[in-house]
């Protein structure tokens, strides 16, 4: 009889004493329980190799490659004569050739920095300017146009910025702006934390010659160093007095800052009437930095004249080193 | 009705022997299904005798074979009858000798029964133990604020309220008794909306104490407060800055929900988008000034974009603008390295000794200026519509605007009339009918009536927030009311 139903279920009328009751038989069961071991061990063993090739790799931005490490700011004064300018460009340039870092001479009028400010305040957009342009770069070093690079051969990494060797030169627990600051520097600061290294001559902080990181840090040191109201504040000396007043009241900024002995790479050369002769900073043969501090703002001196014996000096090792 | 086969025991594929039991035998509680003699002599071939064998053949056959569900029911029932069969019965099936003794009622048996019957119905009482628990998580207040505390659940141990209390107060001026009652109308309100969510709550006491009061920093304590508690609870992300004059209106709703849920979508970046301040955006590297000589632009993409990397997990703070610019009378920051150096370049002495106759609104302005001035705050900074955390009433700021008929959602994209209103972000007055999160009764020590305000933000709050039972019993007030108010026209005639 077609659509009727059956009143008792469509089995099989004799059935084997034991039906089974899983839809996966016991047999393939005790299949899979074998064979899921070796399915866990295999895809623990696959992302375990994975893990060990991929932590080799270092984390954060690839850097590309031809990155300079350093770049050398060099902010120069329009005024300056041609062959001022050819002289230290080609001290530059040969430096950063031999150690593949880049250079950078930003004129400095190119910046906004607001009527009557001095121009030595130019530095500060001038660094600012090279993170833009080098945003690879892991650091970045403002030379004044008034120093001479008078050692070749160092690399800025075997001198200072190797972690250990920074942390062995670091000045620890000295008053900022000397005499007596009751503000001093970090007595416990890391290598690979210091993102600002400067030095201190007998007044105060130098900023002739000193290294930044490159970073969000450093941004906002520049920024908040450039504030429009410190330039407007008429600090006697500028951008100089302006960062010791910021590094002595902001706890952010004195955390990242090293300070080096002066004659690591910012000596002075002494002036020629010889009325001030840096006795701890001054500069001696083979040291690192020349630096011809005041030449170009004092109108009684010549950059020209006093650069000349150490300019023709430096050729010397110029060529001797590019022999070897 | 046609069979296909006759019942036959042996054939297994319809042994029942919940249907096939002859009660009346007293057969009822063979489990398992072992036929009474008489079926048994019937079915076997009169072989007369159940033997065990045979027996339990049957009953593992019973046992394991997938009968309807209604038949192992049967089975069950059948098992649980002879509580309450006749007596007589029982001498009958002892005869059979497999069943058990059920003469005497064991009531210190009964444990182990209830244990039985539990383990035997394992699904539903695994089922039933779920649902009470379930029940007791969604409502027990305890287990509430502990999971909606606990950072990889709820997440509420993230946030830190911070509430300025006693603004202005100390040497300088003495409370009066409604100072207290707003200050104590006040702090409850976050502190039950704080233990509601699980979130930490700093009161911070901004009297201007006398260290403060002889240097140049008062008003900027907040950063210091801030400061102190970012030590305090070290695993917090977001620190909530609330002034005194401020009420939470929605306290059913979660921060995570209001804002920290979607912050890229809640907050903009641009702040072109509203710009009271009228300030230049992006920076451009110079002073702004159209004479000028073009001076080169040395600032990274970053800086030079409106939105900044674009990714709202970059924002550090979330600051509202009122019609003046900047509003810190409620406010957010995230606990970040750039947290830290905002916290530290905000108040400086050279700033300060330059601007504080015109910086009226001190710590306000002299964030505006580092905004303006300083180019690597911009891209982590985030603005939130002032409606949402810090909603004005009407006369702050101008008169209230209101909303369209309907609310904000009745207006299009891109509307020209939403300007002329307080949808979007322009938006600054509090919107009953959009219920606003939060209201800052901003300015009201000046001619208007701090107490008051908060007294009626306060019933509104209570109003807008009432449970289902109140509004059931408001409704019927409401109805009876109206009867009355009809019916007193007549009175009169």
């Amino acid at each position: 009889m077609p659509g009727t139903q059956f009143p008792y279920p469509r089995k099989s009328s004799t059935p084997t004493a034991y039906t089974p009751q899983r839809s996966i038989p016991l047999h393939q069961r005790r299949n899979i329980k074998n064979v899921a071991t070796y399915i866990v061990g295999g895809f623990t063993l696959l992302f375990f190799v994975i893990w060990l090739l991929g932590g080799g790799s270092p984390k954060g931005p690839r850097i590309p490659l031809g990155t300079p490490e350093v770049v050398i700011v060099t902010p120069l004064d329009p005024n300056l004569s041609q062959s001022m300018v050819d002289k230290i460009q080609e001290n530059r340039k040969d430096y950063a050739a031999r150690h593949g870092y880049a250079t950078f001479f930003p004129n400095t009028t190119d910046y906004d920095l607001m009527p009557s400010v001095p121009l030595t305040w130019s530095k500060l957009p001038s660094m600012r300017h090279a993170l833009t342009l080098w945003p690879e770069a892991a650091w970045l070093w403002h030379l004044s146009s008034e120093a001479l690079i008078m050692s070749p051969g160092e690399p800025l990494r075997n001198k200072l910025l190797d972690p250990q060797t920074l942390e062995s030169l670091m000045i620890v627990d000295k008053p900022v702006v000397p005499p007596d600051s009751v503000i001093k520097t970090f007595s416990h600061i890391r290598g690979e934390r210091v993102d600002f290294i400067l030095t201190q001559d007998q007044e105060g902080l130098s900023v002739g010659s000193f290294l930044v990181r490159n970073g969000e840090w450093a941004k906002f040191f520049l920024d908040a160093w450039f504030d429009p109201l410190y330039r407007s504040y008429n600090f006697q000396k500028a951008e100089e007095h302006a960062l010791e007043h910021i590094v002595q009241w902001h706890g952010t900024i004195l955390a990242k800052l090293a300070l080096v002995p002066q004659r690591i790479f910012n000596s002075y050369i002494p002036e020629p009437d010889m009325r001030n002769t840096y006795t701890d900073g001054q500069y001696q043969q083979g040291d690192f930095i020349a630096n011809f501090r005041g030449c170009q703002k004092d109108p009684t001196r010549s950059c020209d004249e006093e650069m000349a014996p150490l300019m023709s000096r430096w050729r010397e090792l110029r060529d001797s080193q590019w022999k070897r | 009705m046609s069979l296909d086969h006759s019942p036959t025991r042996d054939g297994g594929g319809w042994s029942s022997p919940g249907l096939t039991t002859n009660y009346d035998e007293g057969t009822a509680r063979s489990r398992g299904g072992s036929p009474s003699k008489k079926y048994g002599d019937l079915m076997n071939g009169g072989s007369g005798h159940v033997t065990w064998a045979k027996a339990k053949a049957g009953s593992a056959r019973v046992q394991r074979s997938n009968e309807g569900s209604f038949m192992r029911h049967m089975r069950k029932m059948s098992s649980g009858l002879p509580y309450f069969s006749d007596r007589s019965t029982y001498a009958e099936k002892e005869k059979l000798g497999r069943g058990r003794s059920w003469k005497r009622m064991d009531w210190r048996d009964l444990p182990r029964r209830v244990g039985l019957l539990i383990s035997r119905r394992r699904k539903y009482v695994a089922l039933l133990t779920m649902v009470l628990l379930m029940i007791l998580l969604f409502t027990n207040k305890t287990v509430n604020y502990w999971y909606r505390r606990t950072s990889w659940l709820g997440g509420g141990s993230k946030f830190v309220i911070i509430l300025g209390a006693n603004q202005g107060g100390g040497v300088m001026d003495w409370k009066g008794p409604r100072e207290w009652a707003i200050e104590r109308d006040s702090v409850k309100n976050k502190k039950n909306y704080a233990a509601e969510w699980g979130y930490e709550m700093e009161i911070a006491d901004m009297s201007t104490k006398k260290r403060y009061a002889h240097e140049w920093r008062e008003s900027w304590e907040k950063v210091d407060v801030i400061r102190n508690s970012m030590r305090k609870y070290p695993d917090a992300e977001w620190f909530w800055w609330l002034d005194l004059n401020t009420f939470i209106m929605e306290p059913k709703v979660s921060l995570q929900s209001h804002i920290f849920n979607n912050v890229g979508d809640v907050a903009y970046r641009d702040i072109n988008a509203y710009n009271p301040l009228h300030i230049a955006h992006p920076p451009n590297g110079t002073s702004a000034d159209p004479n000028a000589p073009k001076y080169t632009n040395y600032l990274d993409p970053e800086a030079l974009s409106a939105v900044g990397d674009g990714d709202p997990n970059s924002i550090n703070i979330l600051i509202p603008q009122d019609c003046g610019g900047f509003n810190l009378g409620s406010f957010f920051v995230r606990r970040s390295a750039w947290t830290d150096r905002l916290l530290d370049i905000w108040w400086d002495p050279v700033f300060y000794e330059q601007k504080h106759m015109e910086w009226e609104h001190k710590e306000q302005d002299a964030l505006e200026y580092i905004y303006t001035n300083q180019p690597w705050i911009r891209p982590h900074f985030g603005f939130i519509p002032q409606r949402k955390i810090n909603a004005f009433p009407n006369k702050a700021c101008g008169d209230d605007r209101h909303v369209p008929e309907g609310g904000c959602r009745t207006l299009k994209a891109d509307d020209p009339e939403a300007e002329k209103t307080e949808c979007g972000i322009q938006g600054i007055h509090y919107q009953e009918q959009e219920r606003d999160f939060l209201v800052n009764m901003a300015g009201c020590e000046w001619g208007r009536d701090c107490w008051g305000e908060m007294y009626n933000f306060r019933q509104l709050s209570n109003h807008l927030n009432r449970g289902r039972w109140e509004r059931v019993v408001d409704s019927i007030r409401d109805y009876f009311k109206r009867r009355t108010e009809a019916n007193q026209p007549q009175q009169q005639q």
